[in-house]
């Protein structure tokens, strides 16, 4: 048997894709980055309470929040948790970045009332 | 003159893949004496447990093990189910099986390759690998990612495996079968492999239960003990024979587990004949108040959580006791004049997971 497998790896592509070339692609219902939609978002703070990892933090009177992406762990726990279906995990991974640092959404500001 | 010395085995070694050491006192090239020191990757886990919610807990223990993650966390869900009162649909259970077995079956693959490295076998071990990567795919298909699925929740599953998937699955199952009877038969009738492995680190039965044995190390040593035999999950509808050698050798350790990869191939095609059309969680309500033992069948033998609960969200004590651990001890026994060159392979065939051992 390892013999034939000698042979096979002989005359064989590698096992390896030639990434960037071809780039693997995740499937559908991937656990991946997690995105905001801020414009959606009512500030309930329903994700934060449920988030294992602490990665979200809601001040519900400034309408903001704070999300860690080096603390999140991709569990999906928010989006579950979400009534308005404004947080959802994509089917990319997190990408690196430069800087280590949380990312701040706001709500829309409120429409100032007419003199 | 035989001359004693005495070597430090690990905590940072090529053969193992986590952190434990064993002080060796050998006499000549035979080993005398065996102390184990554990501690270099404790986490906390059980202290954090007591801090979070109980709901955010399931994330929490399935990082105890990731090459089990998804047994963890049944475990746990387990013992909040029963102290919560809630009935987990029949197609739920049956989805855990799903996820258990395919665990197992990735679980005993990365151990025949990692072993197979421990006697120097490296194309076995990517041979092994090699199927192991079909298995991981399955999970990042079905469960959405890798390594831990977070599949499971209190009150069943977080998710459905569609008809799509499940037949993707048998026939991944069934490529990977093929490669696995041809990677499995040189590890049982390869004449250097059993050169290596035959006769090496003998546990008999008796000492075997006197040390507190788990899992493929009890079963290689003739005793049937399953924790599967509870019924746990969809268990007490789909039967469970424990696999049992009687050698107690490292290579009875190495066939059990194959066999059992055989028995969980079996078991995830017949969980997926009898898959009931049910939904697929029950909704928790109030919450939990007690205590409980939650009992399941880890790769590596039994696994136990504790659950003290006083009807807040937060529990009061959780405890978890590991197979690993308590192969520690017959480990200890089994090195005892043996050659030196031999202990790698002594040590691998106890599959140690020292970061569940420590939590």
């Amino acid at each position: 048997m390892m013999l034939s497998s000698v042979v096979r790896n002989l005359f064989s592509k590698p096992a390896t894709r030639p990434f960037p070339v071809s780039a693997r692609t995740a499937p559908d219902g991937y656990r991946g980055a997690v995105a905001f939609e801020e414009d959606v978002c009512i500030y309930c703070g329903a994700c934060a309470t449920r988030c294992p990892a602490n990665a979200i933090c809601v001040d519900r009177v400034a309408k903001s929040l704070d999300f860690d992406p080096f603390k999140c762990v991709q569990c999906g726990a928010c989006a579950e948790a979400c009534k308005k279906g404004c947080v959802q995990l994509q089917i990319d991974y997190q990408h690196p970045v430069t800087v280590h640092g949380t990312v701040t959404f706001h709500g829309a500001p409120k429409p100032t009332e007419a003199p | 003159m035989a001359q004693r010395t005495v070597i430090p085995f690990g905590p940072q070694h090529p053969v193992l893949p986590e952190p434990i050491q064993l002080k060796l006192t050998l006499k000549d090239e035979i080993v005398e004496e065996a102390l184990p020191h554990i501690g270099y990757v404790h986490r906390g886990v059980e202290k954090a447990a007591e801090r979070m919610d109980y709901t955010q807990n399931v994330f929490l223990v399935e990082r105890i093990c990731g090459i089990c993650s998804f047994i963890h966390a049944l475990c746990y869900c387990q013992g909040l189910e029963r102290l919560m009162g809630l009935e987990v649909p029949r197609r739920a259970a049956y989805l855990r099986v799903i996820w258990s077995e395919l665990h197992r079956l990735q679980s005993h693959h990365l151990w025949l390759g990692l072993y197979a490295d421990a006697f120097g076998f490296e194309s076995l071990f990517m041979e092994f690998w090699r199927c192991r990567e079909m298995l991981m795919d399955i999970f990042e298909k079905t469960a959405g990612s890798r390594v831990i699925i977070s599949a499971c929740c209190i009150g069943g599953v977080r998710r459905d495996i569609s008809d799509q998937h499940l037949q993707e699955t048998l026939d991944t199952l069934e490529a990977l079968e093929a490669a696995f009877d041809k990677s499995s038969d040189v590890m049982l009738n390869d004449y250097t492999v059993k050169k290596r492995t035959v006769g090496k680190g003998v546990l008999p039965a008796d000492k075997a239960i006197l040390l507190g044995a788990a899992g493929p190390v009890l079963r290689a040593s003739g005793v049937e003990q399953d924790a599967r035999q509870t019924g746990f999950a969809a268990y007490d509808e789909l039967r469970v024979e424990p696999v049992v050698e009687t050698a107690g050798d490292c290579y009875a350790r190495a066939k059990v587990r194959i066999r059992e990869c055989r028995q969980s191939l079996d078991l995830v095609r017949r969980a997926i004949a009898g898959l009931p059309d049910t939904d697929i969680a029950v909704r928790p309500k109030g919450r939990p108040n007690g205590r409980t033992i939650s009992r399941v069948e880890q790769p590596r033998g039994e696994l136990l959580y504790f659950l003290a609960a006083n009807g807040t969200q937060k529990l009061d004590r959780l405890r978890v006791r590991t197979p690993t651990f308590a192969n520690v001890a017959p480990l200890v026994h089994m090195l005892p004049g043996c050659e030196v060159a031999d202990v790698p392979v002594i040590v691998l065939s106890i599959d140690p997971c020292i970061s569940c051992t420590e939590r």
